[in-house]
């Protein structure tokens, strides 16, 4: 057990039981060593938790809801918790926690980078947390990547070094697939080849549908600006923006022939403002989903808006 | 550009407008309407070129409203090279003060206002000249806001590059080919230090920082108020901009503006110098 620095475990259950036999025993410590000890799960899965604890027991419960909307925006919520804990005087902290099933269904790509960034972004608190998945509806590949992020395992055996674990660093820049949006499958309704960031913006006004909320509209309009600034600056032509719109949703693609960004983090961290931008963590911020794609013809940044599933 | 267009000797004011040419006898021609315009409005109208003045009353001379104007002593013409010498850096504040008094005597004579159309392309040939004309640009911008004065500044693309021209046109509420993405001046609605139309992205980001400098935004205690009314972008390296402006300044600068996504970018970035204010 490390008393300092993050350590970070997956927990694989099949059943309510498997789940509590680790769950509890993880709070209870955290209870007993008077840490911070918190809990954000589903509402349901919660309750379950809470259930089986003592009534005294002073866990702390998040809304995973508003936690887990975006990854960047868990990733910033998160530090902020814990970084309060720290100046409070907290010496160790505990979070048990499980990723809603509806973001991994839809978007598990920014959350598999997630689970491999906060290895980073967390490394400096001295946090214990537990990531858990249910074996019975978790995806094989998404088990894959929960095997490739976690440094941890915990059972309630134990807690193990997990041997196939891979250093952010690596995972980051390993290519990744991007599964298709049911609406790429269609005709884009707008191609822009090269475009100022003004046209970009244009364009996605332009064929944005009715039913999209305005606010979610800005907010695409404001990501597809500063990632066509991204590709035209750090990029290398062509820049290629597609644009499609469907009831409730867009997605925009922006291709550029260059590598992507250097920093593995880029998206899920800020960079430093004296370094630069953070157009990539603005839109990983405020989109509905990004997607984040390498492969030989160069780097691609999807930017969604409304349910694109 | 203003709509507000009240009956009679109004209506020709608070008109401020920046007109990039790259034919000079283009920019003649719309000299001549401009300065017809006034004449029209009650204006004493004044026209300040290259050349020598009989060659400039010639110019006007082919528009017969101007000519009927010269006839009766409503037109006025300087030669820019008469007036300056070669090289000169203007002087804002007391450029501003010479307009102001030939406004006032202009008024004095019975005319509504003053009107001028000026090509200052010979005035802005070196970085310091066009630094001291920015400057004194917004400042007779400000003024031209309060008073019953109009303006229409001329500059050759050709000859100054679309960059120079970009930095002078984004100082005007308004500007024809100027190649300006957003324009930073002094009609702003309720008393702010300035206000800001257009888009702010990639296009200015060279010229926003300039344009702030230029701009001397007047502080009110600690805090700078923006009229971003016609404000329609705003990317965050432009927020992160303003915010090492005030930092820069110690100031506190409070944006107006209509778009929501201006107070996400602040919070997100935690640009504790900046203030988003929604404008009605």
């Amino acid at each position: 057990m490390s008393a300092r620095g993050y350590d970070h475990a997956a927990v694989h259950y099949g059943g309510d039981q498997e789940l509590l036999a680790v769950a509890v025993p993880f709070l209870e410590g955290g209870l007993a060593a008077g840490e911070p000890t918190l809990v954000s799960m589903e509402p349901e899965r919660a309750e379950l938790v809470r259930d089986a604890l003592p009534p005294s027991a002073r866990v702390e419960y998040l809304s995973t809801s508003d936690l887990y909307a975006r990854p960047a925006a868990a990733i910033k919520s998160y530090r902020e918790l814990l970084a309060g804990f720290v100046a409070g005087g907290a010496a160790g902290i505990r979070i048990f926690g499980e990723i809603p099933s509806a973001a991994i269904d839809t978007s598990w790509d920014w959350w598999a980078r997630y689970e491999s960034a906060v290895n980073h972004a967390y490394g400096e608190f001295p946090l214990r947390s537990m990531c858990a998945y249910d074996t019975r509806t978790t995806p094989r590949h998404v088990l894959d990547d929960v095997a490739r992020t976690h440094p941890f395992v915990a059972t309630a055996g134990g807690h193990h070094t997990n041997t196939g674990y891979v250093d952010p660093l690596s995972f980051l820049t390993d290519p990744r697939p991007m599964t298709r949006l049911p609406i790429e499958g269609t005709a884009p309704r707008a191609e822009l080849a090269d475009p100022r960031p003004s046209d970009a913006r244009r364009a996605v006004l332009a064929t944005a549908p009715v039913d999209l909320p305005a606010a979610e509209v800005d907010d695409l309009v404001l990501a597809v600006s500063e990632i066509v600034d991204n590709a035209l600056r750090h990029g290398r032509p062509p820049v290629r923006v597609r644009i499609w719109a469907g009831a409730g949703q867009m997605v925009v693609s922006v291709h550029d022939a260059g590598p992507g960004p250097a920093d593995p983090f880029a998206g899920l961290l800020p960079a430093d403002r004296v370094v630069g931008g953070r157009g990539l963590w603005i839109a990983h911020q405020i989109c509905s989903e990004v997607t984040l794609h390498r492969d030989e013809t160069g780097f691609t940044a999807r930017l969604a808006a409304g349910r694109p599933w | 550009m203003p709509t507000e267009q009240e009956r009679g000797p109004r209506s020709a004011a608070r008109d401020h407008v920046c007109r990039g040419y790259r034919r000079r006898g283009g920019f003649v021609a719309h000299a001549q309407e401009f300065l017809a315009e006034g004449l029209a409005a009650g204006e004493r109208v004044l026209y300040v070129a290259p050349g020598d003045e009989t060659a400039l009353a010639g110019q006007l001379r082919a528009d017969e409203r101007c000519d009927e104007g010269l006839a009766r002593g409503a037109v006025q013409v300087a030669s820019v090279d008469a007036t300056y010498a070669t090289g000169d850096v203007v002087d804002p504040a007391g450029q501003v003060e010479r307009y102001a008094a030939a406004t006032s005597e202009a008024l004095a004579a019975g005319f509504t206002g003053l009107r001028v159309a000026a090509d200052a392309t010979s005035l802005v040939r070196t970085a310091a000249q066009v630094d001291a004309f920015a400057r004194y640009e917004n400042l007779v911008d400000h003024y031209m806001a309060a008073h019953p004065m109009s303006a229409m500044c001329g500059y050759d693309v050709g000859e100054l590059g679309g960059e120079v021209v970009a930095e002078l046109a984004c100082m005007h509420p308004r500007a024809v080919e100027g190649g300006t993405p957003f324009h930073l001046h002094g009609h702003a609605r309720d008393g702010s230090a300035a206000a800001l139309d257009g888009d702010l992205d990639l296009d200015s980001r060279r010229l926003w920082p300039l344009a702030l400098e230029r701009a001397g935004l007047r502080s009110e205690g600690s805090t700078i108020v923006i009229d971003a009314t016609g404000l329609a972008f705003a990317d965050h390296r432009s927020l992160v901009a303003l915010a090492t402006y005030a930092e820069q300044h110690a100031v506190t600068v409070v944006l107006r503006t209509r778009l929501a996504t201006p107070a996400r970018l602040v919070e997100l970035l935690d640009l504790t110098s900046v203030r988003v204010e929604r404008a009605a």
